[in-house]
């Protein structure tokens, strides 16, 4: 019999082994994918009207008029979120972004996209997660927590599996790393080659392990025990394939990358390493390759009159804070959960316009609310893993909830 | 008369640091208004000699404030081997996101990752309801 495999978007590992059992456009049952993946692939259960302005039901020409004249009548509108829309509908996002002169960004900005942005520019060295699980023998999870963010991460790809490079797998193949401020589920699974350190100690604890790697004595002040510091030198520099998978925890304690720099300049001069970005939603990195490719800029942006100026002072967070913007049109994120309150307070202040599949902390405080498809459930497309490599897909089951791409496209023509 | 009612309830400082729970994501995707998802997201978790100082016992609620806001969430005990008096753990929530100061030196970049706080018992007070 042949089997249909469709792909979860739950995470930005977007696994493409997933079998799906469905009735009448309700899936039953899940197969392969993890807890999340699987209340994921089921939130295609819900029964909210497909449009609300002001949390009435209306039809969809009064939601899509009243979403355009937000829009038209704003001065500086914000767009955000996208990073679980399919590229098609980031490109409409990106060119509505350029007709109404709006600021463009996602979650990126206070998440990992310096990194993206480096990996886009090729200043750091990347392998697929499919080279991982062929050829990794060392694999280090800094200040990220796979098995809970990602959870087939580890069973997939970086350490349980087998690979063509690797048939003894974790058992005697590969070495699992783990460097972060807690003891997470991941750091469990390392055992010994767990490396904790304080908060905000990464930057030290980077400069004590190039100190290590290049025959020197390691000293950090939170006086990390040295003799620790150069067992982990000495593994890495014994690494025929070594990958870093980083987080936030990594990114958010480190001023700039240039530590992290060094570091993966040091170690492909005694070992071979590879950079891996630990992307929350499943097309975060979709985003950023597409509107680089527009604008030369990963996130962060704001379109004038045909030209586009970027900084942190056009990020959802500060636009926020400076009450720059005023309205916004969020698709399929929910800023008032994601955000500290102290920022996301002030969007209640403006017009908003979302967009999503289920209601959400933002979806209640909008103007307009337009339910629409869940990308990869319900409407195909291609999206970008978190390790750079396109992935197409097939909706699992049909819906009559219309597609962000069509929303925005029927937007635009309204303006 | 309980003159215990007009002492101050010791009050501690914890720096909090947050995390993923792959429970509480799956949760959200259910739902994000119901109360498995308040259930495991309003939680901190604490060091069990800071517990004690606090005069409260694992299950009942805490008070969490600074200067950006105050949630009741329930304390747990972390369960790690290492003692970390001082540093306590939250799952990323709306309820951390109450805690997190607006300053961001103009980065676009909140400090997710470095909150202090203020834990008090919350002496029976009922855990925050989610903000809508
Ligand atoms: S690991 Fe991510 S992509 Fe894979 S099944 Fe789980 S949620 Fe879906």
């Amino acid at each position: 019999m042949e089997k249909n495999y469709y792909v979860c978007t739950g995470c930005g590992l977007l696994c493409d082994d997933i079998e799906v059992e469905s009735e009448k456009n309700i899936v039953n049952k899940v197969y392969t994918a993890c807890r999340v993946g699987v209340a994921h692939m089921k939130e295609a259960r819900r029964n909210e009207a497909n449009f609300l302005v002001d949390n009435k039901p209306v039809d969809e020409a009064t939601a899509i008029k009243e979403a355009a004249s937000i829009l038209k009548n704003a001065k500086n509108p914000l767009i955000f979120g996208l990073g679980t829309s399919i590229n098609e509908t980031q490109k409409a996002a990106i060119e509505l972004a350029k007709k109404i002169n709006a600021t463009l960004d996602d979650t990126s900005s206070f998440c990992l996209g310096p990194l993206a942005e480096a990996l886009i520019q090729d200043k750091l060295k990347t392998c697929t997660l499919d080279d991982v699980r062929n050829k990794a023998d060392v694999i280090i999870y800094w200040g990220t927590d796979p098995s809970d963010s990602h959870p087939r991460q580890l069973s997939k790809y970086s350490y349980f599996p087998r690979g063509t490079e690797k048939q003894r797998g974790w058992e005697e193949e590969r070495t699992a790393i783990a460097i972060d401020v807690r003891k997470s589920h991941t750091a469990k699974i390392c055992g010994n080659y767990f490396f904790q350190i304080p908060p905000k100690g990464d930057a030290e604890f980077i400069d004590a392990l190039i100190a290590g790697l290049s025959g020197k004595l390691p000293k950090t002040s939170y006086n990390y025990p040295p003799k620790k510091l150069l067992e982990l030198a000495n593994i890495l520099k014994g690494a025929k394939f070594g990958v870093i998978f980083v987080g936030r925890g990594l990114i958010y304690s480190l001023e700039n990358l240039e530590p992290l720099f060094k570091l993966m300049k040091i170690l492909n001069e005694k070992a071979n390493f590879h950079l891996i970005p630990m992307v929350g939603n499943c097309n975060t990195m979709g985003f950023n390759e597409n509107l680089f490719a527009e604008t030369g800029y990963v996130n962060s942006v704001k379109f004038e009159n045909g030209t586009v100026k970027h900084g942190p002072e056009y990020s959802i967070v500060e636009s926020l804070k400076a009450k720059s913007v005023d309205a916004a049109l969020i698709i399929g994120s929910d800023p008032l959960l994601i955000l500290p309150r102290s920022i996301a307070k002030n969007m209640l202040e403006i017009p908003v316009i979302s967009m999503d599949h289920c209601e959400t902390l933002t979806s209640k405080h909008s103007k307009v609310y337009i339910n629409t498809a869940i990308s990869g459930v319900e409407a195909g497309g291609s999206a970008i893993r978190m390790d750079g490599v396109k992935v197409s897909f097939e909706p699992a089951i049909e819906t009559n909830h219309p597609s962000e791409e069509v929303i925005l496209k029927k937007i635009m023509e309204a303006l | 008369m309980d003159f215990g009612s007009f002492l101050a309830a010791p009050e501690i400082k914890v720096k909090i640091i947050t995390y993923r729970d792959i429970f509480q994501d799956k949760a959200m995707l259910e739902n994000r208004f119901g109360e498995e998802y308040r259930d495991l997201s309003a939680v901190v978790k604490l060091d069990p000699a800071d517990l004690k100082q606090l005069d409260v016992k694992k299950g009942e609620t805490v008070i969490l404030k600074n200067s950006f806001g105050r949630v009741v969430v329930k304390a747990e005990e972390s369960g790690y081997e290492t003692p970390h008096r001082g540093i306590a753990y939250m799952p990323k929530s709306p309820w951390s996101n109450m805690l997190i100061s607006d300053e961001t030196g103009g980065t676009g970049v909140p400090k997710f990752k470095d909150i202090s706080v203020t834990v008090t018992s919350a002496k029976g007070e009922k855990v925050t309801e989610l903000m809508l």
